[in-house]
């Protein structure tokens, strides 16, 4: 039957299709809210689906008691928020993600700032600092261990150039230094992106205005990228703070993390509820940081940005 | 199959509705997990052994993930039947997807505390050991253990036996300690390591001060002697195969470790090791198979659990994971083997039963402490 109706019938079809795309683009923009809801519905759908909805079932589950469906309680809360071991582990934790994210942040930028600068293999370099997310979390952890422990690559090299071994696997270090291995590119790539769009004629008249480079850097080239500055923060301390993997298996006896507690509730305590009150704790206190460390840096760096 | 036929005669619209509506429930009861197979049978249905007719295939979720690898194989030859294994790393990863309403595992290992979980949830098929010939295998050590059974009704079969023993290298010792005290003496400071795991550290604590594991009388003294502990451990160990490397890179001398990581680390990576149950005593746990209700292949299942029963099958189990099967396996193993698997008599163990949520909750928080000290 197709064949039969030929060339007529496919230029039919065609004028049928562009008759009913002219009716709805009419249509839409005779209806201004509907087209608004047809653009932005889908996100949101999206969001609301994958995001709100479960941290309103968490929220829910944080007020129950023992299990899933238990009576409601504020106990969770006062439970947590009472106890000093949670909050020193909260502190542990908060001091680790701080030491983390400006140890990525500095080294991230350096990265990026060399790679924008003094390199014209940009993609190449790039594509080096991305691949290591080609390979699972979990291996690349325990190719950490391989390097860190006694005896390690570390170990094995440092003594072949006449050094003494470290042996780092299991302290604080082998934690820092696996957390920042896993999230420098999270970091580097804002970075690289906020440098990439920086205007290079405003550092020549920087330059040319007398400023030496440690002051051009801090009044020009810091201020103009701290929208990625900003970006690559927050994706290395959001999931640095959450993180459980890390610490215990590089980690040694006082490398604990709230992540782990939480990790720990769910997976072998069984008190869902409370760690869904932790969870959601930590969410408020990790959100309060960033608008709060957001709002300090944008002014400090705000303010040198009018010196300059 | 049949095909289409325009000479037939016509279906009338009555016939049509009720055909249709009689597929509609049989789709729905399916999609809703009914948990009869295919053809809608549970295992207790089946009254003869053999079960005819078990299916073509069978989706499993081992944790022994060599034996399953194996068992995949050997199975599927013998009864023709596509198999599949899902390891997993943590029960919840199954027990959330029962919770959803299963339909798609048909055949899980499970440690006991979460069988009994799963029975408390009528989350699992009756079994019919009664006409299962490798019933009879299964030791009556590991039935009178573990916990399988509610009103009167089999729900598992048990896999194996998961001892908690204290593990050693045996050239640091020249005998095997006695004493879960070795993890608490000085002289062994910065090689001793233990597992980072609430109920198992705190439960060897309880051993070690002289306590019931199960229902301890003083955690406050599980609290102290742990934090003493903490400056001589070279660390925790989260991870199974981060405990064996300790052991097997000589990182530690003694610790806890399961049997079946210790006998992988002793014949499988040459490490110089063995362990012991201390005097105190040492906790052993099961594992069982399941037949989750909403198992698309539930006979194909049971047919899976009677045959991983069978006596050569679970030797595999030992031979491969190094964990002992609830099956006797004593005329199978080569004479290493039997030395180093055969415990004795007089060995004090404690069954891991499900702790009551206040000593679980008690020894969650004692952890947290100890590790925020």
């Amino acid at each position: 039957m197709a064949e039969a109706s030929g060339e007529g019938g496919a230029s039919d079809a065609g004028a049928r299709a562009g008759d009913r795309t002219a009716a709805l683009t009419s249509f839409f923009r005779d209806h201004p809210r509907l087209r608004t809801l047809a653009v932005a519905g889908p996100p949101y759908a999206v969001l609301l689906l994958f995001f709100a909805i479960p941290l309103l079932a968490m929220l829910v589950v944080s007020f129950q008691t023992g299990e899933i469906g238990g009576p409601w309680t504020l106990r969770n809360y006062m439970d947590f928020l009472g106890s000093s071991t949670y909050l020193t582990v909260v502190w542990k934790t908060l001091v680790i993600s701080v030491q983390v994210t400006f140890i990525v942040a500095v080294i991230g930028y350096a990265l990026a700032y060399s790679i924008v600068r003094f390199s014209r293999r940009t993609t190449l370099l790039l594509l080096l600092v991305i691949l290591p997310f080609w390979t699972s979390y979990i291996i690349r952890m325990y190719a950490w261990i391989n390097i860190l422990q006694s005896d390690g690559v570390l170990d094995s090299t440092l003594n072949m150039l006449g050094l003494p071994a470290v042996s780092l696997l299991y302290s604080d270090p082998a934690v820092l230094i696996g957390f920042t291995y896993v999230w420098l590119p999270l970091a580097v790539l804002p970075f690289y992106a906020s440098l990439t769009n920086l205007d290079g004629d405003l550092i020549e008249a920087s330059k040319d205005l007398g400023a030496g480079p440690v002051r051009t850097f801090l009044s020009v080239t810091l201020p103009m990228t701290i929208n990625g500055v900003v970006t690559g923060v927050i994706l290395v301390f959001i999931p640095t703070f959450g993180s459980f993997i890390t610490p215990r298996l590089l980690g040694g006896t006082n490398n604990i993390m709230i992540g782990m507690v939480i990790e720990n509730q769910f997976k072998s305590a069984f008190n869902w509820p409370f760690g869904a009150a932790i969870g959601m704790v930590i969410s408020v206190v990790v959100v309060a940081l960033l608008v709060l460390g957001t709002r300090l840096g944008g002014g400090l760096f705000a303010t040198g940005g009018e010196e300059a | 199959m049949r095909e289409f036929d325009d000479s037939l005669p016509s279906v009338n619209r009555r016939s049509f509705l009720q055909g249709a509506s009689a597929a509609g429930i049989t789709a729905a009861a399916g999609c809703l997990g009914g948990g009869g197979g295919g053809d809608g049978r549970v295992p207790m249905d089946v009254e003869e052994w053999p079960p005819e007719d078990i299916g073509g295939s069978l989706n499993m979720w081992n944790w022994y993930d060599s034996w399953a690898e194996w068992a995949m194989e050997a199975f599927g030859e013998e009864f023709d039947v596509e198999v599949s294994n899902t390891g997993y790393s943590s029960p919840d990863q199954w027990y959330s997807q029962l919770e959803a309403g299963n339909s798609d595992i048909d055949n899980i290992a499970a440690t006991t505390n979460w069988v009994e979980r799963s029975i408390e949830n009528d989350f699992l098929h009756e079994l019919p050991v009664d006409i299962m010939p490798a019933w009879d295998n299964i030791t009556d050590r590991i039935k009178e253990a573990s916990s399988y059974q509610k009103d009167g009704s089999v729900y598992a079969v048990p896999e194996s036996l998961v001892l908690y023993p204290l593990t050693y290298n045996d050239e640091y010792f020249d005998e095997a300690p006695s004493s879960w005290g070795v993890l608490w003496d000085e002289e062994h400071e910065g090689n001793i390591c233990m597992w980072d795991n609430a109920t198992v550290s705190c439960q060897i604590a309880a051993m070690y001060t002289g306590q019931d594991p199960i229902q301890p009388d003083d955690y406050e003294e599980i609290e102290e002697v742990l934090i003493q502990q903490k400056p001589l451990l070279q660390t925790y160990w989260g991870d199974y195969q981060q405990g064996m490397s300790l052991f097997v890179n000589e990182d530690v001398v003694a610790g806890p470790l399961t049997m079946g990581r210790t006998y992988t680390a002793r014949f499988g990576e040459g490490a110089p090791v063995h362990y012991t149950a201390p005097e105190e005593g040492a906790m052993y746990t099961s594992d069982l198979f399941v037949i989750p209700k909403g198992s698309p292949n539930p006979i194909a299942s049971l047919q899976f659990t009677n045959w991983a029963t069978e006596t050569e099958n679970a030797a595999k189990l030992f031979e491969t994971m190094g964990y002992q099967p609830a099956v006797d396996i004593s005329d199978e193993l080569s004479e290493e083997d039997a030395e180093f698997t055969n415990w004795p008599d007089d060995w004090n163990l404690i069954f891991s039963e499900t702790l009551s949520d206040e000593v679980r909750s008690r020894y969650d928080e004692i952890w947290t402490a100890v590790k925020a000290a």
